[in-house]
């Protein structure tokens, strides 16, 4: 291998590789803004300059060669990235960073420059997320994401000093073709582009005593809640969520993981009826709020191929108004329903129209894994030191099929696990490994009784845009597909710790996989309270009160002309 | 004007009937560089293009947008066809077989006879397709890497290098950019009439005939400046807004050496004269605020760094800067030219640097104001 001298010490590196990534792989830190190495974004803020062979070079952008001598650290490049960080500083008005952000440990010193704060409309038009410019460094990483995702809401605009990153047309993102998937929210280093609070209108509802509030937790932020505690990433606390969200003064801890067992035993009865009816193939999953959005605007002529279910913790909504308030006998006017997702999309879903019944919405209130971290900080809760505590019934029980819906294949998992026992494969196999993995682009055959189930899985909106190509080009003989518009599913939603280093991504997978594993029931059809939700209130699958409740319609967002 | 002269495509049927390494060779023995202004050498370029797998690209870079700089507009309006011929030269080497011309956007009077020259190589050659693009403007467009993007329909924003043009270009294709000059030497080159120390400068300023000049690299500044008559006494010449500004000494020889040993470029060959009738401060601001003009935004240096130097100036011009101010005006000049991400940030404080050395007393005449 060739080597350099990086400050002093030879170093081994790849052909090819640049001088940032040598010195971070040996633990040389060089301070950088932009840099982003799965999203090929760099050379922008120039902070991580150093010295090669006596020359200032960007080091994200500069590739090692045999011999060269670094130097990351003197006088001249101390100076440099002083000015550099003084004028930025000087431009983005820190008072409106909300967080702990990846920016404010550059920014401590006092400044070379007088402040000239930029004073631009912050855009808070999306349900959503929110689009800050004044604390904007326009490092690009947003703009690189939103592309990956082949949506482009978002770019810049105008030139030198005047640069915005803005919807074409300086338009509201509310207004874009934006999925609000939130993507652009976990890569920003600054918050300016953040997740649309909610924390102040949940904690009205809490307040109200009228009010007979009920959480409900996605199946994914117990296994990355932790991150946000210092905890190890795939550390499950589920215990301690509960307990801390009882501590917040949720009246009802609930588990959306029942959700997604409703999810999965209509989801598998539609796709059994579609197979059997000469229905519309393939059928796509619907649980994912951004996929929605994005079918919407690009592939709205396939919206007959999406599966009508509604997402799980809507589902549990609609439950939650209905069937538990006649059992409890609380009139639905006052039940709060909050879902604590993954998600910034679920904020956008939670107010459409279609997603009401009876006159209530099927839930009030998102808030995201890093908001309900915010709660329970701000309330001054010790997260690590709370005991365990379980979910309250009867909506909190659920089966490992539930649970693995937060990785990318455990809802296609999950519907097959039921699927064969639509079919009459009364001991259907459990585990599916075939469709579980990291692939953006997945495909199984699965031989249920005499047919092969044929089934795609993808993640990420590129990936989706693929495979929906070749379903509008007849392209694509599948019968399911599952589509999660993050990459790696719902636990590397837009709404999760702040991270897209798919390590991380996989031990939040594997946690979910472990307490499917731990439980005794993993079978959405298996779960008692989907049975008994069903002889009391919907009858059947697919019956005309499950289509009430548990089924939905689309809308056509495409441009018209 | 050695410029002027018409090859008749008789360089490129010289050309075609040799083995583009020879020819290469042959570019190489001649010392051609860039004469867009970063003088890397031609050969190179060519070379590195020609080892390139795929379809090839070559840009003919007609984005001569550097102030007092009207080399390429004399060239494309006198022989076009020299240029055409040295596009078809450059792709007959690096075996492209697509040529784009990319015109700049005010340049846009010269695409009748550069298209008539288009037509011309068609009827007789016609094996390469040129096509002519306006430019969509800004000086950012005569950044090599700028230039692609703006030819794919995107920002003008200059690319991270590696990798190189002629790696991954004009969509991801091994792309050959070079300036008009540069292209038009080529059948010069070919036909044994290239002179090496030729040269086409743009005079303006204090000067009653301004215009392009042809003479040697090697002339003293007195003797060329006098054909262009200048009004007053000479005080400054900058060299265009990129290259520096030196104090005005008919004796300085005009050579590139000479030049960048004083702290300037004479890249493109731009001299703008000033005489001692101007408000030098004034001019310099101007400097400055072009450059915040043109500044693409994309990295941190040029886009917020050179706004800092312009109320800076204006901080002079009211009598209110503090030799604090002057120090940071330095700061603010080196980190500019040494860490921004292309030529043209890189070159957008060399005026800053020479003033402050060669004109000290218009920085500190404005101190002792207060």
């Amino acid at each position: 291998m060739p080597k350099a001298i990086i400050d002093g010490r030879e170093i081994e590196f790849e052909e090819g590789e640049t001088i940032l990534e040598a010195a971070l792989r040996n633990g040389i830190n060089i301070p950088h803004l932009c840099f982003n190495k799965r999203l090929g974004v760099k050379g922008r803020c120039r902070q991580c300059i150093v010295e090669a062979d006596g020359r200032i070079v960007a080091s994200c952008t500069t590739r090692l060669r045999e011999g060269m001598h670094i130097i990351t650290d003197n006088e001249k490049i101390r100076e440099y990235r002083k000015i550099n960080l003084d004028l930025l500083k000087s431009r983005i008005n820190t008072s409106q960073i909300l967080e702990d952000e990846e920016i404010l440990e550059y920014l401590e010193e006092e400044g070379l420059f007088e402040e000239k704060l930029l004073s631009l409309p912050i855009d808070n038009s999306s349900p959503a997320i929110v689009r800050n410019p004044n604390i904007c460094i326009l490092c690009g990483r947003c703009v690189a994401m939103c592309n990956e995702q082949t949506v482009g809401a978002i770019n810049y605009a105008y030139r030198s000093i005047n640069t915005v990153i803005i919807p074409a047309f300086m338009d509201e993102i509310n207004n874009t073709v934006c999925s609000t998937c939130g993507q652009c929210t976990l890569v920003c280093p600054t918050g300016a582009i953040r997740e649309k609070e909610d924390i102040d209108r949940v904690m009205e509802a809490l307040n109200d005593k009228d009010k007979h509030v009920i959480i409900q937790t996605a199946p994914s932020i117990r296994a990355s809640l932790g991150e946000l505690f210092g905890l190890p990433p795939g550390t499950l606390v589920t215990g301690k969520m509960v307990t801390a969200l009882r501590l917040l003064g949720f009246d009802m801890v609930f588990d959306t993981d029942l959700g997604a067992d409703l999810t999965t035993f209509e989801e598998a009865h539609e796709l059994w009826h579609r197979i059997n009816n000469n229905g519309v193939l393939p059928m796509t999953t619907s649980c994912c709020p951004a996929w929605i959005k994005f079918m919407e605007h690009f592939y709205p002529d396939l919206a007959p191929h999406v599966s009508t279910c509604k997402s799980p913790h809507e589902m549990f909504g609609a439950i939650a108004k209905s069937y538990y308030a006649r059992l409890r006998g609380i009139d639905p006017s006052r039940i709060v329903v909050v879902s604590a997702m993954p998600c910034t999309a679920k904020k956008f879903e939670a107010q459409r129209q279609e997603l009401i019944n009876d006159g209530y919405r099927n839930v009030d209130y998102v808030l995201t894994t890093r908001e309900i971290a915010r709660m329970i900080k701000k309330k001054g809760i010790d997260f690590n030191s709370l005991e365990e505590s379980e979910f309250d019934k009867p909506l909190g029980i659920s089966s490992g099929a539930g649970a693995i819906y937060g990785a990318t294949g455990g809802v296609t998992e999950s519907v097959l696990r039921t699927l064969v026992w639509i079919a009459g494969e009364e001991l259907g196999k459990i585990e599916y490994r075939e469709v579980r993995g990291m692939e953006g682009v997945r495909e199984a055959e699965i031989r249920i009784k005499d047919k092969n189930i044929k089934i795609c899985i993808v993640h990420g909106l590129g990936n989706a845009r693929k495979i929906m190509e070749k379903v509008r080009n007849k392209q694509a003989e599948y019968h399911f597909i599952e589509v999660m518009a993050c990459p790696g599913g719902c636990i590397g939603g837009g709404g999760q710790p702040k991270s897209n280093d798919i390590n991380i991504l996989r031990k939040r997978a594997m946690a979910l996989y472990t307490q499917d594993k731990k439980l005794k029931i993993r079978k959405a059809h298996e779960n008692p309270i989907v049975r008994r939700i069903y002889d009391e209130f919907l009858e059947k699958p697919l019956s005309e009160k499950a289509h009430k409740y548990l089924h939905t319609s689309y809308i056509d967002r495409a441009p018209k002309i | 004007m050695q410029i002027e002269r018409h090859t008749g495509f008789n360089g490129l049927r010289k050309a075609l009937s040799m083995n583009p390494d020879e020819l290469i060779e042959l570019i190489r023995n001649s010392g051609l560089t860039g004469r867009g202004g970063a003088h890397f050498p031609t050969w190179k370029k060519l070379s590195l293009a020609r080892s390139s797998q795929g379809e090839k690209i070559v840009v003919c870079d007609a984005e001569e947008s550097e102030p007092g700089t009207f080399k390429d507009r004399f060239i494309l309006e006198k022989n076009p066809l020299i240029v055409v011929e040295g596009i078809a030269i450059a792709s007959h080497i690096i075996e492209a077989r697509q040529a784009i011309i990319y015109l700049r956007g005010e340049y846009s009077f010269l695409e009748e006879g550069i298209r008539k020259a288009i037509e011309e190589y068609n009827k007789l050659f016609g094996d390469i397709n040129i096509h002519l693009i306006i430019s969509g403007g800004g000086y950012i467009c005569g950044e090599e890497t700028a230039i692609l993007n703006s030819l794919e329909g995107k920002r003008p924003n200059p690319r991270n290098k590696p990798p190189f043009p002629v790696e991954k270009g004009y969509m991801d294709k091994p792309t050959l950019v070079n300036n008009v000059e540069t292209l038009a030497m080529l059948p010069l080159i070919i036909l044994g009439d290239y002179d090496p120390d030729l040269r086409l400068f743009s005079i303006s300023g204090n000067v009653e005939k301004p215009g392009v000049y042809e003479a040697r690299l090697g002339i003293t500044l007195g003797e060329l400046i006098a054909r262009a008559k200048p009004i007053g006494n000479p005080r400054a010449v900058l060299l265009g807004a990129s290259g520096g500004v030196l104090r005005y000494d008919p004796n300085l020889v005009l050579t590139m050496d000479n030049i960048e040993r004083l702290g300037g470029m004479l890249g493109m060959n731009t001299l703008i004269i000033i005489n001692d009738e101007q408000d030098l401060l004034q001019v310099f601001k101007h400097i400055a605020e072009f450059f915040v003009h043109e500044s693409c935004g994309l990295c941190t240096p040029c886009r917020e760094g050179n706004p800092r130097i312009v109320d800076i100036m204006e901080k002079i011009i009211d009598g209110t800067a503090t030799s604090r101010d002057i120090s940071l005006l330095e700061r603010l000049a080196k980190y500019i030219a040494d860490t921004s991400m292309c030529g043209l940030g890189k070159a957008s404080t060399k005026w800053l640097l020479t003033a402050l050395k060669y004109f000290p007393e218009v920085f500190s005449n404005a101190k002792s104001n207060n």
